[in-house]
């Protein structure tokens, strides 16, 4: 559990567990704010999650990574206001061999996007907008 | 097996709408029975016209011996349409108070316990001559009806023109100007309360209104409410009635009416268009609603996303038995229109696993409407 936060995701400390010398190689991703989205600038954003089930879902999901690829898989997601250029969540993946590492991180932050229920709030200079989906709904 | 505690009280609710009286009055009754009423309104004159003939007695004994056979529970008269008990005009406030002793002659001679009357118009007067005049209206009516059973429920008005009673401050003023009187009640009406601009959509706006109600009134003073759903918005003072739960008022509010246990002990009658064949329809709806506490069960929702701003984000609501993910929907989209897309753009997770949307909901269950997902 805890796989959802609202403090800042420090990634080295997410990587360290999944370091262990066993392992050749550690592949992480790193979500961030961008600047624009849809046409639009972004000021920030704000997520919100269902979080008991969202915790359930990612603890589902490292486990299914982890005996699909023969891997260790370390994720936080973090939600709250989280300024430009900050990491909205990070995935690392840890195996004997690249292959592995890099095929298991990617089903990973897919699988999350789809299936855990996150939704992300875009507060830009001309309003607020929820996206659902391919949907820019405005919020309020 | 063993039957659920109730809680419910002994009587059932009385429960009917306004009758045609073609054929003779008696046939209110019957066709009120035959669609399903526990009670009735009618009118027992004809509402558009001054001098009805004297009640015949043997038409006052049928009546009786008719209510008797089907049972009917409550009956209530409703006034002619003409009569302006505030009138500025002495010669119509004269012929509007013997016309109104005529309805409450008929009504005591009917065993009918009240007749409806709306307060009256000021006109060219104003709304303080209007409530004056009013207040000597009824203090004489009472006084000279002096030992009938039969008293007057005033209604509350949507507001048109100069019509007086659309404020229940208004009607507070004149029931204290005539003083407490065991005679003398009052009729809500959902739309025209509604459209005079007290809110009953939601539970706080229905708290709130009905809240006002009894702290300016008092609901021991309410003695039969009008359920009748509103085609014209909140606020507006433009009287339309709707069919129940089909207009600007919603299904909600008249849930909210039928399960709440203050008001249980109060008759409610159908105004809605279309008596022929609607009254049958609006009729099964209320009981529906009533339906829905004794036999339902209650769930938590939760809403996300764009949702999330639209309506409480985690609500407790009641449904019937056996009522899956998508009836659900249905109910919150009926309730908010802004609602409706929960039905289509989401997928639904109960305690905290996705489901179908056939999937029947249980007592204390964690319902949540999930929108497409923007994680990541």
């Amino acid at each position: 559990m805890g796989f959802i936060v609202s403090e800042p995701i420090d990634v080295r400390a997410i990587e360290a567990e999944v370091s262990q010398q066993s392992n050749g190689a550690v592949c992480t991703f790193i979500g961030q704010v961008r600047t624009r989205s849809r046409g639009r600038d972004v000021a920030y954003l704000e997520y919100d999650a269902y979080v008991p089930m969202a915790e359930k879902m990612l603890a589902d999901l490292v486990e299914r990574a982890c005996s699909r690829w023969d891997v260790t898989v370390a994720l936080k997601h973090r939600i709250g206001r989280i300024e430009l250029g900050a990491a909205s969540v990070v995935v690392c993946v840890g195996s004997e061999h690249r292959a592995a590492a890099f095929e298991a991180c990617r089903w990973c932050i897919d699988t999350l996007k789809e299936t855990v229920p996150i939704w992300k709030k875009e507060v830009c200079p001309d309003g607020e907008f929820w996206i659902e989906g391919e949907d820019a709904v405005k919020a309020g | 097996m063993t039957e659920p505690p109730s809680t419910s009280p002994a009587a059932p609710r009385l429960l009917g709408a306004h009758m045609p009286t073609a054929g003779g009055i008696s046939k209110s009754l019957i066709s009120g029975k035959a669609i399903g009423c526990t009670a009735i309104q009618l009118f027992t004159g004809s509402p558009r016209q001054w001098h009805h003939p004297p009640l015949d007695p043997e038409v006052a004994a049928a009546f009786k011996v008719t209510k008797a056979e089907t049972g009917i529970a409550f009956t209530v008269a409703h006034d002619s349409y003409l009569i302006n008990l505030a009138a500025p005009d002495s010669e119509i406030l004269e012929r509007s108070r013997k016309a109104f002793r005529r309805e409450l002659d008929r009504a005591e001679a009917l065993d009918i316990p009240w007749v409806v009357t709306h307060m009256g118009a000021h006109l060219d007067s104003t709304e303080e001559a209007g409530i004056a005049l009013l207040v000597e209206s009824l203090r004489a009516i009472l006084e000279e009806t002096e030992g009938y059973s039969a008293g007057i429920a005033l209604e509350t008005t949507a507001g048109q023109g100069t019509g007086l009673g659309y404020r229940f401050e208004q009607i507070a003023r004149v029931m204290e100007g005539v003083g407490p009187h065991p005679r003398l009640g009052v009729c809500l009406d959902t739309c025209h309360i509604f459209v005079a601009g007290y809110d009953i959509r939601t539970k706080a706006a229905y708290e709130h209104s009905f809240g006002e109600f009894d702290r300016l009134i008092g609901y021991d003073a309410l003695k039969v409410i009008h359920c009748n759903d509103a085609k014209k918005p909140l606020g507006s003072r433009v009287d339309r009635h709707e069919h129940i739960g089909d207009g600007e008022i919603g299904m909600e509010a008249f849930r909210l009416l039928v399960t709440d246990p203050k008001l249980v002990h109060v008759p409610i009658i159908l105004e809605t268009p279309d008596s022929d064949t609607m009254h049958a329809v609006n009729l099964d709806r209320l009981k529906r609603l009533a339906a829905s506490q004794s036999l339902g069960i209650r769930v938590k929702v939760r809403l996300f996303g764009h949702f999330s701003d639209l309506s409480d984000t985690v609500e407790e609501v009641d449904l019937p038995a056996n009522s899956t993910v998508a009836d659900l929907a249905k109910l919150l989209g009926e309730r908010d229109a802004r609602l409706s897309g929960l039905q289509t753009a989401c997928r639904a997770a109960v305690n905290e696993e996705y489901v179908q949307s056939t999937a029947v909901v249980n007592e204390g269950d964690e319902v949540a409407f999930i929108p497409p997902m923007s994680g990541g």
